[in-house]
């Protein structure tokens, strides 16, 4: 077994995760991140959902329940979170518009709209109202996408269909990224004659380019363009997971990826090292401090059987909301699942609760009481308790 | 307005039984569905073709019965029957007497039966229990209800049957005392229909008794709920059952990828009203899990239960109440046919054909032991070599449908229900249980202009309620990761509001 010191080792490669490695290794602390495989936010729409439950969302958290760990987090932290964060994607080509004190609109690829805090600068021109025409343009064979969702809830919306002779997400992205085909596109695009006010995409407007192809497709037609996040796979998801390692390798942290945590050492209060599995072989981690960031059950922090749920890594006690009938509302539309609140509760210092290893710090989607679709706080969450268990983490191993 | 000789109320596998009965026998006919064929009891079972043996011992007639239908299946249905081929495991400590009973009872009803040693067992399916202390081959077989119906309708289509499925009967016309006709509402448009018969055959299960009422009549019934899991493997290739008194969760059943097991049994009073509770969940699984042990870490996929339509009983135990069927003459014009099992099916509608025929004073025998049943070899139509062909194009990952085969459907059924296409094509029965090949149905749907796009939205909402129904009972391991990603991507990134 080969053995490698670290200062903090991270587990788990999502926001949450590789803001914290960002923040310690841009402090000089040598930091590894250990990861499975690709995160969650791959998944997801790349928007900073902050808060939904006000237009304002610094004032949505204040109303949230007193268990909920945004309320760890001091408001200065929470906006430098967010400020840091949209430096750091500016720095990396993937420009995010928007302010901590005020919600937007994201259009969905059902027609409604997504509240969200921070989005990526292709949904920048997302109509805020009901009443602006667009016209969407879709991809023939594009099996995620049906421009009708739309159309059923925006009357002023036509739609005009483009074969760009792939039809899967990340094939459309990557011959965007080409200039010839992104010429004969717009020679395209300006042959139809749009008559509606913007003009909407799936998000395949790249891979990691779209700032600039969403630009340039604007200026080129005269019109606003922004994209429409789809289901999995997710160019916005992707684009923001890409920025955000690269952002973390450029402040010198090591990854070991698809390397997932099969074990740990530990002496009296203390962790000693995380044991991944490597190539061939397990391989010990050793460093001074941890930071868990695995995400919940989707991303694989937590794992629920018939009678209990389980933390995967440490072992550590899970807040459970109830006995397994009580996880489910009846409701499907419900928002209310008592699973929601599961996860690990802890100290203001993002220590786990119930425990006495003092060197474990906690993040993102795995902390108890999220209710993370309820309150509309995914990646904003993620990004606000990654600063405070740094943090917190950076004091401890002063 | 539309007449027939009969109308039969209910697509469950005995009104579609009736239906190619008289169609073979050449009498004008009418089926009348409320949801969409196998909606009630038939499709909510094992899909257990019985060989007669659970039932040797305490209903020794069903028993027969059962065994005489299922060789008839097996001729005449060969493409909805698979010869699996099923065990009666004895556990330790289960009873040495009943073991003794059971050879009897095959004895006596004639039931070929074969008593194997474990290590012989374990050879034929390798996940069974090693703790065994034998098992007893029967010729048990595993049927698919939902083709079972459509081979049945197939012929009465072909004979000039007319069939109103998602048409809900509201009202029992009668004149001087008798049933002359029904009035029924299509669900998709709210249009009422009226179609006039000479006799009316309720054959709606556990729905019997509310139908008969629209007539003034009363139909004896005890009501049993019976759930049952499905798992996302296929654990076993033969049907095992446990070799003791029927009991909750002692019959495993494989159908296609995967195996099915159950039941429990409870009293209900409303059919439309039936939930599951994580206790069955618990016990089928702890059962099943007795006979097959990986089935406690199988990932299942879903929760379901269906409603019994049992003769009315004083026995409080609804596992002993008498499988057998009735037929009740309601002396106006109306019959009802209850009872029975999906195995008898065949045999519930000849005699309810019988009794029509005489009725008629008409001689034609039934044929429908005799004649395979119609469309069959387009059954083989769909092999996983062409699903494959069509892989860029695939809609539903979990079972490989493609978008042509959907828009096949659309166009040859005209359905505006989704939930038509995945019976037909098995669209959303994998893992995922539809979450993302829905979306995409109803998307197409939508492009081929059979729904408008307010439609599909409304579709869309209801289908995630339904679907959640059946899972939520299954949600731990896999299918709660998977669940919630789900639910993320309608919820979150789709952001669906409650429906108002």
């Amino acid at each position: 077994m080969s053995v490698t010191e670290y200062d903090v080792i991270i587990i788990g490669a999502g926001v949450a995760g590789l803001t914290a490695g960002a923040f310690l290794a841009g402090r000089g602390f040598k930091v590894a991140l250990v990861t499975s495989g690709e995160p969650t936010a791959c998944l997801s729409t790349g928007c900073i959902d902050v808060c939904s439950r006000d237009h304002n969302p610094l004032i949505g958290i204040k109303e949230l329940p007193l268990a909920h760990p945004f309320h760890l987090v001091p408001e200065k932290m929470i906006r430098e979170s967010l400020d840091n964060f949209q430096t750091a994607m500016m720095d990396m080509g993937i420009p995010y518009t928007g302010a901590p004190e005020e919600n937007r609109l994201v259009l969905s690829a059902l027609g409604t709209f997504k509240t969200s805090c921070l989005v990526p600068s292709t949904m920048e021109a997302a109509p805020q109202n009901t009443k602006d025409s667009i016209h969407i343009i879709s991809f023939a064979g594009l099996k995620d996408f049906y421009p009708s969702y739309i159309i059923s809830r925006r009357k002023n919306t036509k739609f005009s269909i483009y074969d760009a002779g792939v039809s899967s997400t990340m094939g459309i992205a990557s011959h965007f990224e080409e200039k010839e085909f992104l010429e004969s596109f717009i020679v395209w695009l300006k042959g139809q004659n749009i008559d509606e006010d913007k003009i909407a995409f799936p998000a395949v407007l790249g891979l990691e380019s779209a700032a600039e192809i969403v630009k340039t497709i604007a200026n080129r037609v005269g019109k606003p363009v922004f994209e429409i996040p789809t289901i999995p796979p997710s160019m916005p998801g992707r684009r923001l997971f890409n920025a955000l390692k690269d952002y973390f390798r450029k402040k010198s942290g090591d990854i070991y990826w698809a390397w997932p945590v099969v074990g740990i050492e530990k002496a009296g209060r203390l962790i000693e090292a995380v044991v991944t599995q490597s190539e061939g072989r397990p391989n010990s981690l050793n460093a001074r401090a941890f930071i868990l960031a695995t995400g919940s059950f989707v991303g694989g922090g937590l794992t629920a059987t018939r009678e209990a749920i389980i933390e995967n890594v440490f072992n550590l006690p899970v807040h459970v909301p109830g006995p397994r009938d009580t996880w489910f509302e009846n409701d499907y539309f419900s928002f209310n699942h008592g699973i929601g609140r599961a996860g690990i509760i802890v100290d203001s210092s993002l220590r786990p609760a119930g425990t006495p290893m003092e060197n474990i710090f906690v993040c993102g989607g795995i902390l108890a009481d999220t209710e993370i679709l309820k309150n509309g706080c995914g990646h904003g969450l993620a990004l606000a308790t990654a600063h405070a268990a740094a943090q917190s983490c950076m004091e401890y191993i002063r | 307005m539309i007449k027939a000789d009969v109308i039969i109320i209910g697509g469950g596998a005995t009104g579609c039984g009736i239906a190619r009965d008289l169609a073979l026998r050449g009498i004008p006919h009418c089926l009348i569905e409320k949801g969409d064929f196998a909606a009630g009891a038939t499709g909510a079972c094992h899909g257990l073709l019985h060989s007669g043996g659970r039932y040797v011992v305490t209903d020794p007639i069903a028993a027969k019965e059962c065994y005489d239908e299922n060789l008839i299946l097996r001729r005449i249905g060969e493409k909805c029957v698979e010869q699996t081929g099923g065990l009666f495991v004895r556990l330790p400590g289960d009873s040495k007497r009943f073991r003794e009973l059971f050879l009897r009872g095959c004895e006596e009803v004639g039931i070929p039966t074969d008593v194997i040693s474990s290590t012989k067992a374990l050879d034929l399916v390798p996940n069974l229990n090693p703790e065994i202390e034998e098992a007893i081959k029967v010729p048990d077989c595993s049927i698919d209800p939902f083709r079972l119906c459509m081979l049945n309708i197939r012929t009465s289509q072909l004979r000039d049957g007319i069939i109103f499925t998602r048409h809900k009967v509201t009202e029992i016309v009668k004149s001087h005392g008798r049933c002359i006709g029904i009035k029924a509402t299509d669900q998709a448009t709210g249009e009422v229909r009226e179609i006039r018969g000479n006799i009316i055959v309720n054959a709606t299960g556990a729905w019997a008794n509310m139908i008969a009422s629209l007539a003034g009549c009363e139909v004896p019934m005890t009501l049993s709920k019976g759930s049952l899991v499905i798992t996302n493997h296929r654990l076993t290739n033969m049907v095992i059952n446990r070799l003791r008194p029927p009991s909750d969760g002692d019959i495993v059943v494989p159908n296609e990828a995967v195996c099915l097991a159950g039941t429990t049994s409870l009293a209900v009073e409303n059919p439309d009203k039936i939930g599951i509770e994580s206790a069955e969940v618990d016990t089928i699984i702890s059962e099943a899990g007795r006979m097959i042990p990986h089935f406690n870490n199988t990932r299942i996929i879903r929760a379901f239960s269906g409603v019994r339509p049992l003769l009315k009983s004083k026995k409080m135990d609804s596992h002993e109440i008498s499988r057998g069927f009735q037929i009740i003459d309601h002396t106006n014009g109306m019959y009802s046919i209850v009872g029975g099992k999906l195995t008898t099916f065949r045999l519930m509608a000849e005699k309810m054909v019988d009794t029509i025929m005489a009725s008629f004073k008409l001689k034609k025998a039934c044929e429908t032991a005799e004649i395979p049943l119609d469309g069959q070899e387009e059954l083989s139509g769909y092999p996983l070599s062409k699903r494959l062909a069509d892989m860029n194009d695939i809609v539903c990952e979990c079972e490989l449908v493609s978008k042509k085969e959907v828009q096949r459907i659309i166009n040859q059924t005209g359905t505006r229900n989704v939930g038509d296409i995945t019976h037909r094509t098995r669209l959303g029965m994998g893992p995922c249980q539809g979450g993302f090949c829905t979306f995409r149905a109803l998307g197409i749907m939508n492009d081929m202009s059979v729904i408008s796009p307010e439609q599909s939205m409304e579709m869309l909402r209801g289908f995630l309620q339904r679907r959640f129904r059946g899972i939520r009972y299954a949600l731990w391991g896999d299918q709660l990761r998977e669940e919630q990603l789900v639910e993320y991507i309608y919820l979150g990134i789709l952001a669906m509001e409650k429906p108002q």
